[in-house]
């Protein structure tokens, strides 16, 4: 009997040990900085993309939109709700419910934002809401890339989030209803596996090693004013989650952790 | 703070320039830019702006055949845009920002 006790302790001990999963809303499109406009397919799928790990089933999003702006013009809202058709996402070890449309990009920023169906994370016991952006642009022609948009959470970028060269930093501001938050956590992780549009799958091959599970989700805090820094190691898609915005939302009579997700992409100098 | 800075920013530009810094002039830090695209219904939408993001509102649009012949002529509006019937032979769209900074799109690489 004593052995039963010592084994569920030790379990008990190494569940807690075991690290937080990552859980990235991901809104996923090939290029971030395009030459030329066109028709661009765009991915929403839940997922943990250092491991190509489990995915989350989503629900139909609450929001998804674009705000496209280009020079000195009024940013404008397009509606992209309507287009989302379901699709089933192929993890290394599962598949679960995401999304997908196509979006007619013409020049300069297009800001996509997606306030998700809050996720119920059965493991932790509580829900799980990534607002998240994406932030493209066709032709090189700036917009309103640096202006929140004003959703609950948001992180909003100081530098140009589509022009970064592999070893710049990327830095943002932390958003919760338009305030900045001080020191808020937030998480890091590659695009480990390359989305594969075609077969809605993440790709076998990783594109980077872990030594340590530590470097699978990185971790950094906010200064006072929210805003953090990050050096870009690698080129590809970075994720940037900050959780928790707001401690005490509820969905639902539940605890919802309330996060703000960004993804960015950087590119090697050649 | 940021008044402040603009106002020391344009202190020390005057201040360069009226040292003689700029002996050839002021150069552009900025690229012109020019996309058209096809609307599908028998008009070709041209978006103009520059690298830094100011406005092409009022810069000269020509669209020409071959030849050079003009066939139309306008200006960019306010959204630095401009929307014109797309010809029913080969033609060219010229983006005329002045000197150095014009830009000339062929119609064969315009499409939806």
């Amino acid at each position: 009997m004593k052995k039963l006790y010592v084994m569920l302790a030790s379990l008990a001990i190494l569940a807690m040990t075991v690290p937080a999963s990552a859980h990235f809303q991901m809104i996923y499109t090939p290029d971030a900085a395009l030459n030329k406009g066109g028709k661009i397919p765009l991915a929403l799928v839940f997922t943990h993309p250092f491991e190509a790990g489990h995915t989350m089933d989503m629900g139909k999003p609450e929001q998804f939109f674009a705000v496209r702006s280009r020079g000195e013009n009024a940013p404008k809202k397009i509606d992209l709700l309507d287009t989302l058709k379901p699709i089933t996402w192929t993890s290394l070890t599962n598949a679960g419910n995401a999304w997908e449309t196509t979006y007619s990009a013409r020049g300069g920023d297009h800001v996509f934002c997606l306030i998700p169906d809050p996720y119920w994370e059965a493991n932790e016991s509580f829900y799980i809401k990534q607002n998240t952006k994406v932030i493209i642009n066709v032709g090189g022609e700036p917009g309103a890339w640096m202006e929140p948009v004003g959703i609950p959470t948001e992180i909003v970028p100081l530098c140009k989030p589509y022009d970064r060269w592999t070893g710049n930093v990327f830095q943002g501001q932390v958003l919760l209803n338009g305030k900045p938050v001080s020191n808020a956590e937030i998480e890091i992780e590659y695009l480990n596996h390359k989305p594969l549009l075609d077969k809605k799958a993440f790709a076998k091959e990783a594109q980077a090693t872990a030594p340590q599970d530590a470097f699978v989700l990185q971790t950094i805090f906010a200064d006072e004013n929210g805003v953090f820094t990050f050096g870009i190691p690698k080129a590809g898609w970075w994720g940037f989650a900050a959780l928790d915005l707001d401690p005490d939302y509820t969905h639902k009579g539940k605890k919802c952790s309330r996060d703000a997700v960004i993804w960015i992409k950087a590119v090697d100098m050649k | 703070m940021f008044n402040k800075k603009i106002l020391i920013t344009g202190i020390l530009a005057l201040g360069f320039l009226a040292l003689g810094f700029f002996p050839a002039g002021i150069c552009y830090a900025h690229t012109p830019l020019c996309s058209c695209y096809d609307n599908a219904d028998g008009t070709i939408t041209c978006e103009g702006g520059f690298s830094d993001g100011s406005s092409a509102s009022g810069v000269e649009m020509r669209v020409e055949d071959k030849s050079g012949k003009i066939l139309i002529k306008g200006k960019m509006d306010e959204d630095s845009e401009y929307t014109f019937d797309k010809p029913s032979k080969a033609y060219k769209v010229i983006f005329d920002a002045g000197e150095g900074h014009s830009i000339e799109v062929s119609g064969k690489e315009i499409i939806e």
